[in-house]
């Protein structure tokens, strides 16, 4: 039925330009020269029937206004055979009427297939073979490049939109590689999905392997501002199902299609047109080579998730050994952990530093593990030698951990902490930008800690002492500008909350 | 910003025109370049004066913004017709 209509309107299109072609008319103009007087015609059907003939035709003669296709004498019915006969034979058929008036018709023949017919008559003379000759191999080539001028523009119809489908899939290959947060992935991909899709809603399920179970992790909803996330049973349902046999499963309103990697790790499920047309084969292609892209990009946030995780086990572990000779000093506080996190984040440090900070605040005296207790905790001043050995600690914590490649972008947070902004800190004294953003916010949030909480050598300070301290040490212990940030974050509700309950165990 | 003034400069037209033919897609201002046949760096300005007008919705990453046509079944229709009278109302 497609190729039918197809046809039809190739057709149209033909003769559309082949009416509206100047090489035609010029060619027309010349042969009509050579055999002067003429009229020329065309006839947009291979198969004309008889009483659509004076339709068809308009010609200048004036036997032609009264010709009937009755009358056996008539030009209109001598015509009509001459069409029969170039049908046939596919080849220019010459003609001549009662009237004594020459004429021919040129079947429009191209890959085997007859389009239609051009025309002429009214002529005194007799057209030699030759012109005639001429008016073929001429217009043989008008539509043959006219023919190319369809096939490319037909081409382009076609490869057009595939090639702005396929670029919009090497951008969103690009948008959903770029992160390996999956708290900001998932939502990212169901609005990519979304937008492709032409679809009001979207949403991502992740398998719960062990309870058979597919959980909500993404559900965006162009029309409604709060969405329920529901679950559903392997099985059950366009996305259950879609899960269970590992392919799309298409309705009228809505398509699923299964995140498939060596396994099957969820589904993703658009609804609804924006235009309310059904979802298509072609929708089915993309959002399913949209699923092959998502998945990849899932499967290594889950595993950089995982990384993550086990590298902060490792650092809590290492924590907790070294809690063991001062117990209280090492172990990390959520609060601390926080306050660091959200100065980093406060001062525009990007996702990498913000992390390394986060390391660097549970990791940053690991290298007192070379310190002696009695040093640790001795109450007195420390003598220039014992000052000497506490300084080192910096770099023995650097060398604790320089063989976890994880680890690598903590190290200048360790080894700077302990400089002052005027200079006169260690192990290198630097001062102001010469020491690492990182480490200019680890001195203030390590000072502010080591305050506030249990030390062998110092009784505990309030939190207000604490802030205050800090605050007369901006400029020339402490970097002026992180100062301010660690006011600002101080002073939020919600972290003075968690400060009070971790180290007062109330609200 | 008004969406009057947008659709008569050339530009911006070309890509409300991409858009609105292509809905379903997302592309950097690289590639929107290459489909109105624009400069990189006009298209990248436009691509935000878009923005602003909440015809196009960008989809930042680190790495490139993608860029696709707004949701706004209203907005659609005041697109359509615009581009159907072929100037601005």
């Amino acid at each position: 039925m497609d190729e039918k209509k197809n046809n039809i309107q190739y057709h149209k299109e033909l003769f559309d330009k082949l009416g509206r072609s100047a090489s035609l008319k010029k060619e027309e103009e010349c042969v009509g020269c050579l055999i002067n007087p003429a009229s020329w015609w065309t006839i947009e059907k291979p198969n004309p029937k008889p009483a659509d003939l004076k339709k068809l035709i308009s010609c200048t003669c004036p036997h032609y206004k009264s010709a009937s296709i009755n009358r056996d004498t008539d030009c209109l019915k001598i015509i009509f055979k001459v069409i029969q006969k170039a049908r046939e034979t596919k080849i220019l058929t010459k003609f001549t009427c009662v009237h004594s008036l020459h004429g021919f018709i040129y079947p429009i023949v191209q890959g085997g297939a007859l389009y239609g017919y051009i025309g002429s008559c009214y002529k005194k003379r007799d057209v030699s073979p030759q012109v005639l000759d001429i008016f073929a191999a001429f217009t043989d080539t008008i539509v043959r490049e006219i023919q190319k001028e369809l096939e490319l523009s037909k081409l382009y119809e076609t490869i057009r939109p595939r090639a702005i489908a396929l670029s919009t899939v090497h951008t969103v290959h690009r948008l959903i590689s770029s992160t390996l947060d999956l708290t900001e992935l998932i939502p990212r991909i169901a609005r990519l999905s979304l937008q492709i899709m032409r679809a009001n809603r979207c949403s991502i399920k992740l398998v719960d392997s062990k309870r058979k179970i597919l959980l909500p992790k993404a559900t965006v909803d162009l029309r409604k501002k709060n969405v329920m996330l529901k679950k559903v049973k392997v099985g059950r349902h366009a996305p259950g199902k879609a899960f269970k046999y590992g392919r799309p499963i298409r309705g009228r309103d809505y398509l699923a299609v299964p995140l498939i990697d060596e396994d099957t790790i969820g589904v993703i499920t658009v609804y609804d047109k924006i235009d309310r047309k059904p979802f298509s084969q072609f929708d089915q292609e993309i959002i399913s080579t949209l699923a092959e892209q998502a998945v990849i990009a899932i499967k290594n946030a889950q595993l950089y998730k995982e990384q993550e995780r086990i590298t902060m086990g490792s650092i809590k572990s290492l924590a907790k050994v070294l809690d063991t000779r001062a117990p209280g000093t090492y172990v990390p506080r959520a609060s601390f952990l926080k306050i660091a996190l959200l100065i980093g984040q406060e001062m525009h440090l990007d996702a990498d530093n913000v992390k390394s900070l986060e390391y660097a605040a549970i990791l940053h005296d690991a290298g007192e593990i070379v310190v002696p207790y009695e040093l640790l905790t001795k109450p007195s001043k420390l003598t220039g030698k014992e000052y000497e050995i506490v300084k080192s600690h910096p770099m023995a914590g650097v060398e604790l951990i320089k063989h976890l490649k994880a680890l690598k972008s903590v190290t200048p947070i360790i080894l700077y902490h302990h400089e002052n902004y005027d200079g006169t800190g260690y192990p290198k004294g630097l001062k102001k930008e010469q020491i690492p953003i990182g480490a200019r916010i680890m001195a203030v949030v390590s000072a502010f800690e080591a305050m506030i909480t249990k030390r062998p050598y110092r009784t505990v300070r309030k939190i207000s002492d604490a802030i205050e301290e800090i605050k007369k040490n901006s400029g020339t212990q402490f970097d002026p500008k992180v100062v301010s940030v660690f006011l600002r974050v101080i002073g939020r509700k919600d972290v003075q909350q968690a400060l009070e309950k971790e180290l007062y165990g109330h609200k | 910003m008004d969406i009057n003034k947008l659709f008569r400069s050339e530009i911006h037209l070309k890509i409300i025109k991409f858009f609105h033919e292509n809905q379903a897609s997302i592309d950097t201002p690289r590639g929107v370049a290459t489909w109105v046949g624009e400069e990189r760096s006009k298209v990248k300005n436009a691509l935000e004066d878009l923005v602003k007008a909440g015809i196009l919705a960008a989809h930042r990453a680190t790495s490139t913004t993608g860029y696709s046509y707004t949701n706004d079944d209203k907005l659609i229709s005041k697109v359509r017709k615009l581009l159907k009278t072929g100037k601005s109302a």
